[in-house]
């Protein structure tokens, strides 16, 4: 596909941002993963996120550095469409789940700050998201009323008194590279929506790490509590009602974590082809056998038909319902379809796929992480089938 | 008189509606309220029935508080109080019945690996490092009794067993088969036929014994056991010539690699274990000489059963922490398990390892296991488990990757139970085989 002219975006473009990820994979991500580690050696990682600053792979709402237009999610988004962004994590997510899914969450966030086109109260570097509550992200209902039990109300209020606002609540699950400089908050101002963004070193927000994880470990999550939190006026980002950016963000939600699980799938797919031409049993490679040809034509038909629903979503209006329910589908279906590709290429390993060495049992927790998280397939059904319900199409 | 819609449904449930029958047809009608678990333990003889709820409670009380930290630090928890533990109860010398072991006698009869597996889910269900761990034991001791021996059952085993359950003294066995090169090879004929291994025997006529020289690998409990049950072939002859030797701790040359760095099950070792001339004295071969294929692949035989118990158990182990998730979290003003999609989800995940359940029990519900029995319900029981606990991790959403939960430890743990035993296609041709000349025969009308 990465030949073929898309709307948009020409096919040199395509390949220069596959390349660009190509080359920060190679020459600053595998270095993680000499040495016996599962994960990779995070203790690299600071130094690797800085990198991907540098270069202009990470957006960020600081204009001065590289990658606030054209990084993941950049500011640019709107002009090229969500391939370049969406092939970007997945070519990362190749090599490393957790760092693609680092880059994504910063990404985001930034791009929220970044479509507000206002004065902020201070620009930060690296932020993160803060939008579910509970287990949950919220439910169709819940974005059209977020005061309604629909099934469950946004319990995070801000309420304007002469000078600031004062915030109380609670966000859980959110993603972010370590160290942020702020959040972007959403919560319940006068029964609608509204999108603030929060210093992180301020007093009254409180950080906890969700502890031992099964995948992308390289990604903090956190959940964040905020304790009478006096936020300026100005640092709320929308025009009177956030619920257009509620449906951007779960847009680029769901996006970049399916480009992140189709990478994933495309790198355990290669490497079980790898594998396969190398191992012999039975007294010949096993690629000649029937059972390990199956598994391996059974993935890559999987990754194709994961990579079709994904770069079918590049035309759409990220701030539509309608599109959000294409999005909510892609993400359930390409979760499904990549997790089992991961896991049949992980069979053809044998015993040594479940061993850390190589590689393959990191990929199969991360993709089954991406599949729970924010937006599990059991929350994406009931999401799908209620955007039609509602009416709201 | 007008009835609320909630007494309605209330006068409409079985249990009341039974009210309206005659005394025979009320007889007829199973309004017993009791759980899932206790439903299918009734149906069990009494000797099997006691094993399962001793299995029940002993991993309620040894293994679940120990599980978390066995999973996360596999190296910095001690495993001798659990196996001497295990030991006392009974839980390692299953396989033989008593004057020497401790199974129920007419079940033994009935079906030699029925026990374990019963046992074997219970444990699982808690932990499937700390399940291995005690039952990887089991393995090692199959091809001893399954050599038909008289001279290794009597003068191994019973001492082992005596000194285990009787002293109380932790012993632990394993059984090596893998080698580097030939993993699947191992376990099917046609790969067997044409297995590069490198683990030889050689005969040494002044000392009246064998010197083992080669390595073995991913042997669950390599480096924690006692004995070790290995096979390998004659000097200059093919898998044909496959022994089973009995390999002791200490013996000069014998020692343990690498222990392998796993996803799951962690709480028990996989180890290579490397032999350079290792001696081995001829009462220490394990049946006849050249019997160690055939030997090998009855004892994988008995142990799939086993394996798919426990890829029941860490199917059952995440739904029901699934379920007590559901029972304490809202969503909204409601519990998670108030929802009618959330019941439906659950109870097809209970379905699922009923099935599951069911599937086991059939295949081991006889003296001797059968390969097509054992290998369709192994590979049945660990397909499911690893659907179940998807299923878990998926209700529980952002929940369910945390270590904490314990859903996602199950679901680790489960990934294995598809591979190990030999992989689940090596399983499907290992039914095909057995059924050829009967039901898969090309030639047959």
């Amino acid at each position: 596909m990465d030949k073929e002219p898309v709307s948009g975006i020409c096919a040199v473009d395509v390949m220069h941002y596959q390349d660009l990820a190509r080359q920060y994979a190679k020459k600053s991500l595998l270095p993680i993963f000499q040495g016996e580690y599962s994960d990779g050696n995070l203790s690299l990682l600071p130094e690797k996120l800085n990198t991907a600053f540098d270069i202009g792979i990470a957006a960020t709402p600081d204009e001065s550095l590289a990658g606030c237009q054209y990084g993941i999610w950049g500011g640019a988004l709107d002009e090229t469409g969500i391939m370049p962004s969406a092939l970007l994590l997945s070519v990362i997510a190749e090599t490393c789940g957790g760092v693609a899914m680092c880059l994504h969450a910063q990404g985001v966030a930034s791009n929220l700050l970044l479509g507000a086109k206002r004065k902020l109260p201070f620009v930060p570097v690296r932020v993160a998201l803060c939008l579910q509550e509970g287990f949950y992200p919220p439910f169709i209902g819940t974005v059209i009323s977020p005061d309604q039990d629909a099934p469950a109300k946004i319990t995070t209020t801000a309420v304007q008194t002469n000078k600031h606002y004062i915030m109380n609540g609670s966000k859980s699950f959110v993603y972010s590279m370590n160290d942020v400089d702020a959040y972007i908050v959403f919560a319940l101002v006068n029964g609608t929506w509204g999108c603030f963004i929060v210093n992180a070193y301020e007093n009254g927000v409180e950080m906890m790490d969700v502890g031992v994880r099964t995948g992308l470990r390289a990604c903090r999550v956190e959940h964040v509590k905020f304790n009478n939190l006096k936020i300026p006026l100005e640092a709320r980002i929308d025009d009177g009602d956030a619920r257009e950016l509620v449906i951007r963000a779960l847009n680029l939600n769901w996006t970049g974590m399916a480009a992140i699980a189709a990478g994933i799938a495309k790198g355990a797919s290669a490497a079980a082809r790898r594998y396969a031409a190398e191992r012999y049993q039975g007294g010949k490679q096993i690629e000649e056998h029937p059972a390990v040809k199956m598994l391996i034509a059974g993935a890559e038909a999987s990754v194709a038909s994961a990579e079709a629903a994904l770069f079918a979503l590049q035309d759409g209006n990220l701030g539509s319902l309608k599109h959000l329910k294409k999005t909510a589908a892609a993400k359930l279906s390409v979760m499904e379809l990549c997790s089992r590709a991961v896991t049949d290429c992980l069979q053809i390993f044998g015993g040594y796929g479940y061993m850390e060495d190589y590689g393959m049992e990191k990929r199969l927790r991360d993709v089954t992480v991406l599949k729970s998280a924010s937006g599990s397939p059991t929350y994406l059904k009931q999401f799908i089938f209620d955007i039609e319900k509602e009416g709201v199409l | 008189m007008k009835q609320s819609l909630e007494g309605r449904i209330e006068q409409l449930k079985l249990k009341n509606a039974t009210e309206t029958m005659n005394i025979f047809g009320r007889l007829l009608v199973d309004n017993r309220e009791m759980s899932l678990w206790e439903h299918d333990t009734k149906t069990l003889s009494w000797g099997v029935r006691r094993w399962r709820r001793k299995a029940l409670k002993f991993a309620r009380e040894y293994i679940r508080p120990l599980a978390p930290q066995a999973d996360l630090h596999p190296h910095d928890y001690d495993p001798q109080p659990i196996l001497a533990a295990a030991a006392r109860h009974g839980f390692q010398t299953l396989l033989l019945v008593p004057p020497l072991g401790t199974a129920s006698i007419l079940p033994y009869c009935r079906g030699t690996a029925f026990q374990v597996a019963v046992v074997g889910e219970e444990f699982a269900t808690e932990c499937g490092g700390l399940a291995l761990l005690l039952l990887a034991h089991n393995l090692g001791i199959v091809p001893l009794l399954l050599s038909g021996s008289l001279r290794n059952i009597i003068g191994q085993l019973v001492p082992f067993y005596l000194k285990s359950y009787i002293l109380g003294r932790p012993a632990c066995m394993a059984f090596a088969i893998t080698e580097p090169g030939a993993g699947s090879d191992v376990e099917e004929t046609e790969g067997g036929a044409k297995a590069k291994l490198v683990t030889t025997a050689k005969y040494d006529p002044k000392k009246k014994g064998y010197v083992l020289n080669g390595r073995k690998c991913f042997i669950s409990d390599g480096a924690k056991a006692d004995k070790v049950t290995v096979y390998a072939k004659l000097e200059d002859e093919g898998i044909e010539s496959w022994t089973c030797f009995l390999v002791e701790k200490g013996m000069p040359g014998f020692s343990v690699g690498r222990s392998e760095r796993k996803m799951g099950q962690r709480a028990s070792d996989a180890s290579e274990l490397i032999f350079d001339n290792v001696f081995v004295p001829k009462k220490n071969v394990v049946g006849k000489l050249r019997s160690g294929w055939a030997n090998n692949r009855n004892v994988l035989n008995y142990s799939r059963p086993v394996v798919g118990a426990m890829a029941l158990g860490h199917g059952r182990g995440a739904f029901e922490r699934c379920l007590e998730f559901c029972r304490k979290t809202n969503l909204g003003p409601k519990r998670l398990i108030e929802y009618q999609d959330v019941q439906l989800e659950l109870a097809d995940m209970a379905i699922s390892l009923w099935a599951a359940r069911s599937m086991i029990w059939h295949s081991c519900k006889q003296f001797r296991c059968y390969q097509s029995g054992s290998a369709s319900a192994k590979v049945f029981a660990s397909d499911t488990a690893f659907k179940v606990c998807n299923q878990a991790m998926e209700l529980m959403g952002d929940h369910g990757y945390l270590h904490s939960h314990g859903v996602e430890r199950a679901w680790r743990d489960s990934r294995l139970t598809q591979i190990y035993e030999g992989t689940n296609q090596i399983n499907r041709l290992a039914l095909f085989e057995h059924h050829l000349s009967t039901d898969f025969n090309p030639a047959l009308d």
